[in-house]
């Protein structure tokens, strides 16, 4: 099982602008910010396209246990940081689908399958989908999410995918594209085409 | 409904004031308690003996060992290269009102090398039980919980026998949440014999296993509620001709604990002697050269006391005796009192509601593309009408 077949977690809660998803899983396997993944939707007919913007961890009494006392010993750290597996929760804004081999950057039709297994998106998956830049409207309209990080985050993954002589047209593609979204505000603008620079 | 709280609250009142004279009473009863032990303390091993073997099989005290009864401990240094694992495990019973009759065990488990830095190694190890001849027992009668808990104690003890093993050569301690004894058989062996006959040979072979590959193991309980030592105690103060089935009932020191004793008698890293578990049951653990000896140790600063049970071949050698003693304290120290290993065998294990209402929507699933129903009883069903509620949201 390659990185990308391995589940990342299972849908708990779902809508078709998103859905949050759940996993136990040490530290180092965690999804991380600004990931593209894939749910199931539809009876596995379609896979929601899902770019992940909010990861939370719980803590638990054992750690705030260990964490204030002074005999904690190194195999205990080890213990908390490799094994542990830590209840992680994470939302993932939809912002396409797949049907077939066709990607498509808009609004789901139906929302995943609760309890459908999370994947995340396999570099050339990513490339597909983000050779079109119709996606980042969708980020854009939302507001109670860090968007321009977001976005960031997100078309810095995208470039991570092309030869590296393709990153910086892509990234200059993609903050004309932001330009054109956010232009009526120069700051954000600025801020973000920093966060772009390869 | 839930709990109806406002008729249970009147009741809360006079349950405090009765546990708070309880107490009192308790309190009022340990300076004798502890009398009675000094004075059996003060008999010699074989005069205590003797006073046992005139109770016979009335008798469900501790037995001496050849450890002063009032004999303290003090922890040995921890071994250089010591590994301490720890096992537990959980299970869901069999419910005919689910949508498949099935049973699971869950084991979970580490194993730490003290001072290495390394991660500890875990491992879960969950199994699903669905065939007719694990749902039913050799006399064909439905499997009951008893029997799945016994197959779960005997897997603990598997995956504690794997670790020692697979570290053989190194100093090695196991642990188990609980006692080493199979309670389960006990309750259940007149009606089910061969079935848990099969189990305890598989659990004593594990024992087997870990002995020889140069490992031990032992069974921690926290917060024990025995009386087994006061029992000797209230025995040694009977005349040898008065030990009567009627003097081992008036046993005045019955509500009391071991473990209020030996609040007193134990300092912070302390163990006690030794004593042996006159239960029947270890009987068969003693054919096995397995017979089950416990002492109680006194953890942390706070005055836990827990009990700690050995099998023979521990008990005997004084140098695996006090790895299990220092092991334990060691690994009590970040957890206020509860091995850590413990601990963290729990969490590897646990069964949560979550977990078995995701595995009962999975079984559906699979039932349903399999062709077959796949449905609850209706007595499921209603209860889940009346479980959960939501509010409008706009």
């Amino acid at each position: 099982m390659t990185s990308d077949d391995k589940p990342i977690g299972r849908v708990t809660r779902c809508s078709t602008r998103g859905f949050v998803g759940a996993v136990r899983l040490p530290e180092p396997e965690w999804p991380v910010f600004g990931t593209f993944c894939r749910a199931e939707a539809q009876q596995g007919h379609s896979q929601v396209i899902g770019l992940i913007y909010d990861l939370s961890i719980e803590d638990d009494e054992l750690a705030r246990q260990l964490a204030a006392t002074e005999s904690l010993s190194a195999e205990q750290l080890a213990d908390s940081q490799v094994n542990r597996q830590v209840p992680v929760e994470y939302r993932a804004l939809a912002v396409g689908y797949r049907n077939g081999e066709r990607f498509v950057q808009s609004l789901p039709p139906q929302p995943p399958l609760t309890l459908a297994p999370i994947h995340r998106l396999s570099d050339a998956d990513v490339r597909k989908f983000t050779a079109k830049l119709d996606f980042l409207k969708l980020v854009v309209a939302v507001q109670e999410i860090p968007v321009d990080d977001l976005l960031a985050a997100a078309l810095q993954t995208a470039a991570a995918t092309r030869p590296e002589s393709e990153r910086r047209a892509y990234l200059v593609e993609a903050a004309a594209e932001c330009a054109r979204l956010v232009g009526r505000d120069l700051t954000r603008l600025e801020s973000l085409v920093r966060s772009l620079r390869p | 409904m839930g709990l109806n709280l406002p008729q249970i609250l009147g009741q809360l009142e006079k349950m405090g004031a009765a546990l708070a004279e309880q107490q009192a009473a308790l309190r009022r009863l340990l300076p004798a308690a502890r009398k009675a032990f000094e004075h059996a303390a003060g008999l010699t091993y074989e005069e205590l003996d003797a006073q046992v073997k005139r109770a016979g099989d009335r008798y469900r005290g501790a037995r001496p060992t050849e450890e002063p009864l009032l004999a303290v401990f003090e922890p040995p240094p921890l071994d250089a290269g010591l590994v301490v694992a720890g096992a537990d495990g959980s299970q869901i019973y069999p419910d005919r009102h689910a949508s498949a009759l099935y049973f699971a065990i869950q084991v979970g488990g580490l194993a730490m090398e003290i001072g290495s830095g390394l991660p500890p190694q875990v491992r879960t190890q969950s199994e699903l039980y669905y065939q007719q001849e694990d749902l039913h027992d050799q006399e064909g009668h439905p499997v009951g919980n008893a029997m799945i808990n016994g197959r779960r104690d005997a897997q603990e003890m598997e995956a504690l026998a794997d670790w020692a093993e697979a570290f053989a050569g190194r100093p090695f301690v196991a642990l188990l949440d609980n006692g080493l004894l199979l309670w389960f058989a006990l309750q259940v062996r007149e009606q089910n014999q061969k079935d848990v006959d099969l189990i305890l040979q598989a659990y004593l072979g594990n024992l087997d296993r870990l002995r020889d590959s140069g490992g031990c193991v032992a069974g921690f309980i926290d917060r024990p509620r025995s009386a087994d030592v006061l029992a000797l105690a209230h025995l040694a103060t009977m005349p040898p001709s008065g030990v009567s089935d009627q003097a081992l009932r008036a046993n005045p020191f019955r509500a009391l604990t071991d473990r209020a004793l030996f609040e007193e008698l134990l300092r912070p890293g302390q163990r006690s002697a030794c004593f042996i578990d006159s239960s029947p049951l270890n009987e068969d653990f003693r054919k096995k050269r397995h017979e089950v000896l416990f002492f109680y140790l006194k953890t942390d600063s706070r005055g836990t006391i827990a009990r700690v049970e050995v099998p023979a071949w521990v008990a005997a050698d004084t140098a695996l005796l006090g790895r299990v003693h220092a092991a334990i304290l060691d690994q009590c120290r970040s957890t206020g009192g509860f091995p850590y290993v413990l601990v963290r065998a729990h969490e590897l294990a646990v069964i949560t509601n979550q977990d078995r209402e995701q595995l009962e929507g999975l079984i559906q699933q699979r039932l349903l593309e399999s062709g077959l129903g796949a449905r609850p009883s209706q007595k499921a069903t209603t209860k889940r009408w009346t479980r959960s509620r939501r509010k409008h949201q706009l």
